[in-house]
């Protein structure tokens, strides 16, 4: 698979570049917001079932409508937000170490080692992360949901850092540094430091778009979250059945991780083409 | 040409001995006593490994059928629905990826494109479905009810109805990630120095982006085909999902719950084969693009 080298926009674009970004960052602070205060937010606690009357479409009492069981909709959408961003947490940290550490350090292996690891991750990732997650999730329990997201996630930005690794390794202070006597662990831990402090957001940002799409993904497919704790990946399974005549039962759960997603992705501030 | 070609082929062979070992790996759960420890497992390994070299992948546990006779009986629906989605992918892509990938509308494009790709695959299907149903009243399955047959040549307006949503579906993701690749692939060419040289020359801007653009363009699109395809596959498992097909990409999500793992090797090993196949055939495509192309 190939991977978009990071490169940086033309001096035209930046301010709608920097402008999108802090625009993701807004979004994913209200959305923490929302995550957090989602017990007080909402008017009826998680799954509670006969709230108002069944099916009933969105209006003033019920502003997202109720579903099959008169659960309100608004309420379960924040809970099911609040679920699905606390599994996509932790799984974005795995995606980063797995995936972003483990790339980087891996590609100042002695060369024959680097590269056959490259391989090795290489084949996961042309392997749909979907599929990998649901391998991962089978092979396991549904409990490990969020690590096998972050799992499956992971071979590409393992690729990614590992190819940027190789790239600085060849860089001109890194030949500086080796021709001055500098030992191997100095460098990677200075190259180390400078990546990820430049980085870090944007790849956290990266990862959690990648994985809140493969664990809701998941979830939809029955491999994530276990009923009543349901995510909005469920959220939406669940209302697969009556969703054609009953539109608000998948419409909000759905255009509220299409924010949560797109925020991410805006606040990775990604490159023109270039995936999460 | 050919020590590149040979070199691709090199790494797509390694990379598929690779998937065959992984496959074999998950097959060899399905032996019994596998899961005793690890000398067992790596017996069940290698015994899984000599049954693959003679094209035995096992029985499923669920169907007693061999993992052979599954494949064949679903695997084409998959291939048929993935072909068919790459056609719609490259209908739809190519011309929004030139559209908005190249020239003045790229940028102002970034936001939109941002939007739409953000877009789960199977939040997109249900709203295909939603529409299909409520504005063209196509017949759309609900629930997980029974798998019904995915008629790939459809033989009449209806199965034309029940065949164009999961290809549309299938469809759609190929052509976002197809346009991805355009964008991605438009955004380097613009970035290049030889624009700037050119026009010194006297080319005018039409004839830079149609003899020396557009190629390199297309080459972005054919070293990312192996990107598309795992887009593809990745839409085809929810597509059957959402809209009841009985696929291969469906029987592997169904055969990981039940733990049929004499099932989900071989589709494992199909997909990420094709997708490595898929790669090396772009990135051989559009080698003499890169290598005779633009750069003057």
């Amino acid at each position: 698979m190939t991977v978009a080298t990071t490169t940086h926009a033309p001096t035209g674009t930046v301010s709608l570049h920097a402008i999108l970004r802090i625009a993701g960052w807004i979004g994913l602070g209200l959305i923490a917001v929302a995550v957090s205060l989602s017990d007080f937010l909402a008017n009826a606690p998680a799954n509670a079932t006969g709230i108002g009357p069944l099916l009933a479409a969105p209006s003033a009492e019920f502003r997202f409508g109720t579903d099959i069981l008169g659960r309100d909709m608004l309420s379960e959408t924040l809970h099911a937000m609040s679920a699905t961003v606390r599994s996509a947490l932790p799984a974005t940290v795995v995606t980063l170490i797995a995936g972003a550490l483990f790339g980087f350090v891996a590609a100042r292996l002695p060369r024959s080692l680097a590269l056959a690891v490259r391989s090795l991750v290489g084949i996961l990732a042309s392997l749909p992360a979907l599929l990998l997650a649901v391998l991962v999730i089978g092979l396991t329990t549904r409990d490990w949901a969020a690590v096998a997201a972050g799992l499956s996630a992971a071979p590409f930005t393992f690729v990614r850092a590992f190819d940027r690794a190789r790239i600085e390794e060849r860089a001109t202070h890194s030949e500086y540094a080796r021709a001055t006597g500098i030992s191997a662990s100095t460098l990677l831990r200075r190259d180390l430091v400078y990546e990820f402090s430049d980085t870090i957001l944007s790849s956290a940002a990266r990862a959690l778009a990648a994985v809140t799409l493969v664990l809701s993904t998941v979830s939809f497919l029955g491999f994530g979250a276990v009923p009543p704790h349901r995510d909005l990946g469920l959220m939406i399974a669940a209302a697969k059945p009556y969703f054609l005549h009953a539109w608000w039962t998948a419409a909000f759960p759905a255009a509220a991780l299409t924010l949560l997603i797109l925020f991410a992705r805006l606040a990775a501030g990604l490159d023109e083409g270039e995936r999460a | 040409m050919l020590r590149f070609v040979l070199r691709e082929a090199g790494r797509t062979g390694l990379g598929l001995a690779g998937a065959v070992l992984l496959a074999a790996a998950i097959s060899a759960l399905a032996m019994p006593g596998a899961g005793d420890g690890l000398w067992h497992f790596l017996v069940a390994w290698g015994r899984t490994l000599d049954a693959f070299a003679h094209l035995d992948f096992g029985h499923s546990a669920m169907t007693g059928a061999t993992a052979r006779e599954e494949l064949a009986a679903r695997l084409p629906l998959t291939l048929g629905l993935v072909l068919e989605g790459l056609l719609v992918a490259l209908i739809v892509g190519i011309p929004i990826g030139f559209l908005f990938g190249a020239g003045p509308a790229r940028r102002a494009a970034a936001p939109l494109v941002q939007v739409l790709s953000a877009a789960p695959i199977f939040c997109a299907g249900l709203a295909l479905a939603f529409l299909a149903a409520n504005l063209l009243h196509w017949p759309v399955p609900r629930g997980t009810g029974v798998a019904a047959n995915l008629m790939l040549v459809p033989r009449n307006a209806r199965d034309l109805e029940i065949l164009l949503l999961p290809v549309l579906t299938v469809g759609l993701s190929g052509a976002a990630a197809a346009q991805l690749a355009l964008r991605r692939a438009g955004a380097e060419t613009a970035r290049q120095p030889w624009r700037t040289q050119l026009r010194r020359m006297g080319l005018g801007a039409w004839e830079i982006e149609t003899v020396y653009g557009v190629p390199q363009i297309f080459a972005g699109l054919l070293t990312d085909f192996g990107e598309v395809m795992l887009a593809l596959f990745s839409a085809a498992a929810v597509a059957e999902w959402v809209f009841n097909y009985a696929g291969a990409a469906d029987l592997f999500v169904k055969s990981v719950a039940l733990h049929d793992w004499a099932i989900v090797s071989p589709i494992l090993l199909s997909f990420a084969g094709l997708t490595m196949i898929a790669d090396f055939i772009g990135r051989c495509a559009a080698y003499p693009l890169v290598a005779t192309g633009a750069a003057p």
